[in-house]
């Protein structure tokens, strides 16, 4: 007795119904808001995203990403419109501003800033998270990129960044699969005086320091627990943190003894923020996210878990800011992933630079 | 009633007949379902280690290939020195086992020095090999299929982490899911020189593998971590290299212990885009050095394929629940039919004897019950047939007695009154003459005092039978008492014929009668009253008899007298 066609009729009156109203369905059967996230590896713990589940009836898709590159794949692709809200740090937060992918943070929908150091607090005097007098983003997270090494072997902390390419490591370094950090750090090595700044002379120089960390190195790394098994399957002995803090606790965690030095050129260090996609059809959803990731539990997490540092408490272990270097807009990301892909691929000087 | 009972009775047994079969039934296709489900999963185990069993065949193929390459001369001429004649050579063969091999993405002869840099390197690219030139050769060193590989055992396969190319520069693998497999070339005193690089197509392999397997079935791969490598929503697959996590064991929780090493099948049941399948999984450790220390493999199929039988089943299930049905009303009517008949048959006799009817058929020659109790009910009923007819008589002999003179038989008394009283309705109702003769013997004592009782009482019986025989059919003679008698004539003749059939009597009642040799006469005489010149009751019309006979008495034995004539209107005989 069933009668398919009927049913399908009704099926398409109440969707005309609803419709006409206007109006989602509510209550039951209705389906829950997604908010898409796009975050690092850590920020969003499962009980993080679970209670924000529960306190706002909605979905989140959590999707992480391991590198600078990764993330602005991510959030470009598909015309921009596949996420609500990112993790960005301020550095990178200047391209998506410059090229209106974000929308200022509703200030007001964000209480929880109350909570934070007042130095986070006061937007303004952070570069790069005030355009136009709107807060495009709310500072999370930072941390430094120092230098995590197996205190058994390496006798003397290493004291620079030049360990890295140290003929005594070779084949016992790991480095991050990062391509902007990657070409800042090489032209730190170097010595030249703005880093992120490379002028057309700089690049083969660059190009060829960054081959030769290949050379010297074990593997390339992307999220922090790759690096741990990396760092124990090849037997590496020194490594740069890119997560800092977060790997040293990871690998202590492990039972490594090892190490953790900031070299004498000054850790390159960064602020995670969150920001809001232009396009999310979900801005109030997205700004109670950021509130809930500011909240009490969430910032707890992110020290107490990850090792991570939070904007509402101070660090243990502060470390004097003349020895950061805190990361800045870069001239041509885009050339500098290109090149890294190449470079990670095993492809020598003459090929990179063509790239 | 009868019908009653026997729909009762046949929609009882049916509904029980129903309800038998209909839990029959469930039991059955509870039980067949179940043993399908089973039957399907133990198939598609079986199925799996099959798959399973090719895909080792194909890795050791696999090993096969690069083990010819790790001990082909050229090879380690090449890690040597640059040999142009013997590069051409190896790239040649390197092309042809990529065109022999459809899911082999690139064959690579890398050398541990110079950072790892590739000596040889056939890419597929359009669908063809296409050997690398110097320019576009990497430096591979950093790694593991290199850098992991250099450790493995001589002889010995490395296989990397099954991942998305990220390589640049790759052709054909760029962005494929790949599985990279490598193994050492060795100097004469086993040193580890190089190492035989062959990349694959995971996806194009497993395609290869599954052609055999019937086209329902879904095919799984996983990782270590549980990663979904090969699924049949493909936008699940390799989720890592997005920043996703699809993970099997959190869609389906059966396969966590096996990726934990706790057991190596499982089979379950679980559903895909809202379908529902069976499912068998197995689990597995490479025998080869490998990234990965568990694979998770498994073979799904959808339940309604394979419960399509029980379907089927079903159909039939419910027909013969029907047919059962019809059977059991069927049968329930009949039996409730035989049953019911003959006590109906019973029941009716009951009726009959009870209104003192025929009593009809009875079902005695049944050996049953019913047999029994017809039986015992005409035994019954014959006995109390007896007995009411004995009743019968004795009360007809009662009220014969009490109507009758005992001596005479004549009517008595009573008799005498209800015949008179009888004999005045009527005369109410058609206005007939009644009359009543009163008749009393002369010197009776006499006799009785002489010649004893049983001679009195001879002469009386005498004197009985002589008023009876002379007496029409509707009069009522009858002895009062002693020596007395009366006549009730109920249709009185005129006075003239009355009084011939007085005369008659008391000529009759004088006639000598013989008792034991001796010879008595006895005279009567008769006192006549009749309605209505003597009265309409009864009280009137005795009173106004024994009037008239005690003056027949009067004027001398033998003769009767009218009532209320005193002259002519008697005779003297």
């Amino acid at each position: 007795m069933r009668q398919p066609g009927r049913r399908k009729c009704l099926v398409q009156l109440a969707g005309c119904g609803v419709a006409a109203c206007g109006v989602p369905l509510p209550g039951w059967g209705a389906t829950p808001p997604v908010l898409r996230v796009l975050a690092w590896p850590g920020y969003a713990e499962p009980e993080v995203v679970q209670a924000f589940e529960r306190a706002h009836s909605a979905k989140v898709a959590l999707t992480v990403v391991d590198s600078d590159d990764a993330l602005w794949q991510r959030a470009t692709s598909n015309g921009a419109a596949d996420f609500d809200v990112l993790a960005v740090n301020t550095a990178e937060l200047q391209r998506y501003v410059a090229q209106g992918l974000v929308s200022p943070v509703p200030a007001d929908a964000v209480p929880n800033r109350r909570m934070q150091l007042p130095r986070f607090q006061d937007a303004a005097r952070i570069a790069g998270l005030v355009h136009g007098g709107k807060l495009m983003a709310v500072p999370f997270t930072y941390a430094e990129m120092g230098l995590v090494y197996d205190r058994k072997r390496v006798r003397q902390a290493p004291d620079s960044i030049r360990a890295l390419w140290d003929p005594q490591w070779q084949g016992k370094v790991l480095a991050y699969n990062g391509g902007t950090h990657s070409f800042t750090l090489a032209a730190q090595a170097l010595g030249l005086s703005a880093p992120f700044r490379l002028r057309k002379q700089d690049w083969p120089g660059v190009v060829d320091k960054l081959i030769a960390l290949r050379r010297n190195a074990a593997g390339f790394y992307g999220p922090p627990e790759e690096s741990l098994a990396l760092f124990q399957s090849r037997g590496a002995a020194l490594m740069l943190a890119n997560y800092g803090a977060q790997q040293l606790k990871l690998f202590r965690e492990a039972g490594l003894d090892v190490g953790y030095a900031i070299p004498r050129e000054g850790a390159l260090a960064w602020l995670d923020c969150w920001a809001i996609m232009r396009k999310t059809p979900q801005l109030a959803l997205a700004a109670a996210w950021i509130n809930h990731l500011l909240d009490k539990p969430a910032s707890e997490w992110l020290v107490s878990r990850q090792g991570l540092s939070n904007t509402t408490a101070e660090p243990l272990h502060a470390l004097g800011s003349d020895k950061l270097v805190w990361l800045e807009p870069v001239e041509d990301d885009e050339r500098r992933n290109r090149m890294w892909a190449r470079i990670v691929s095993g492809d020598r000087a003459a090929k990179v630079i063509a790239a | 009633m009868k019908s009653n009972l026997s729909t009762r009775l046949a929609l009882v047994l049916a509904m029980l007949g129903m309800v038998v079969a209909g839990l029959t039934g469930w039991y059955v296709y509870g039980a067949s379902r179940d043993l399908l489900v089973q039957a399907a999963q133990s198939k598609l185990l079986t199925a799996t280690r099959v798959m399973a069993r090719r895909i080792t065949a194909t890795r050791e193929e696999l090993s096969r290939d690069l083990q010819l390459l790790a001990l082909h001369p050229d090879t380690s001429v090449l890690l040597g020195v640059a040999d142009p004649t013997a590069r051409l050579r190896l790239e040649a063969m390197f092309g042809s086992l990529l065109t022999s091999n459809p899911s082999y993405l690139q064959v690579r002869l890398i050398g541990a020095q110079d950072h790892g840099l590739e000596r040889v390197r056939v890419d597929r690219h359009n669908g063809l090999p296409l050997a690398i030139g110097d320019a576009d050769l990497q430096e591979k060193g950093h790694f593991d299929y290199v850098a992991e590989a250099l450790k493995v055992a001589p002889g010995q396969t490395y296989l990397s982490r099954i991942a998305i190319n990220r390589e640049a520069g790759v052709h054909a693998g760029e962005g494929l899911p790949t599985l990279v497999a490598s193994m050492t070339v060795r100097d004469a005193a086993g040193t580890p020189r190089g190492v035989v690089v062959i990349n694959i197509d995971l996806r194009s392999s497993f395609e290869s593998m599954r052609m055999d397997l019937p086209e329902t079935f879904h095919l799984f791969f996983a990782n270590s971590k549980g990663d979904w490598l090969i699924h049949p929503d493909a936008s699940l697959t390799f989720g890592f290299d997005r920043g996703q996590r699809h993970l099997a064991q959190d869609t389906m929780p059966q396969t966590a212990a096996l990726l934990q090493g706790a057991g190596d099948h499982a089979v379950f049941e679980t559903t895909l885009n809202g379908q529902a399948l069976a499912a068998a999984f197995i689990a597995s450790t490479p025998v080869v050095e490998m990234h990965d220390t568990r694979l998770l493999l498994g073979l799904a199929q959808p339940l309604k394929v394979v419960l399509a039988d029980v379907t089927q089943l079903n159909a039939t299930i419910w027909k013969i629940l029907i047919a059962v049905g019809v059977a059991c009303l069927l049968v329930a009517w009949v039996l409730a039919r035989t049953l019911v008949r003959p006590l109906a048959q019973i029941g009716a006799a009951a009726r009959q004897f009870a209104q003192g009817q025929v009593v009809g058929a009875l079902p005695l020659s049944r050996e049953d019950e019913i047999g029994d109790l017809a039986r015992t009910f005409d035994r019954m009923q014959g006995a109390l047939a007896q007995q009411l007819k004995a009743l019968e008589d004795s009360q007809h002999e009662l009220s014969t007695l009490a109507r009758q003179d005992g001596l005479t038989g004549l009517a008595n008394r009573r008799q005498f009154h209800d015949s008179l009283q009888s004999a005045l309705a009527q005369r109410r109702r058609t206005g007939q003459v009644v009359a009543l003769l009163y008749v009393d013997l002369d010197k009776f004592k006499l006799i009785n005092d002489t010649h004893g009782h049983e001679a009195g009482d001879a002469v009386l019986l005498a004197v009985a039978q002589r008023l009876r025989a002379n007496t029409r059919e509707v009069d009522t003679p009858a002895r009062l008492g002693g020596d007395e008698f009366a006549v009730v004539v109920a249709q009185a003749p005129e006075d003239a014929q009355l009084a011939a059939l007085a005369a008659k009597l008391v000529e009759a009642v004088a006639e000598p009668i013989e008792w034991k040799g001796q010879w008595f006469r006895v005279a009567c005489s008769m006192g006549i009253a009749r309605t209505p010149a003597d009265g309409e009751t009864e009280e009137q019309l005795m009173s106004a008899a024994d009037t008239a006979m005690y003056v027949a008495k009067q004027a001398g034995q033998g003769g009767f007298r009218f009532h209320g004539l005193h002259d002519g209107g008697g005779l003297q005989v």
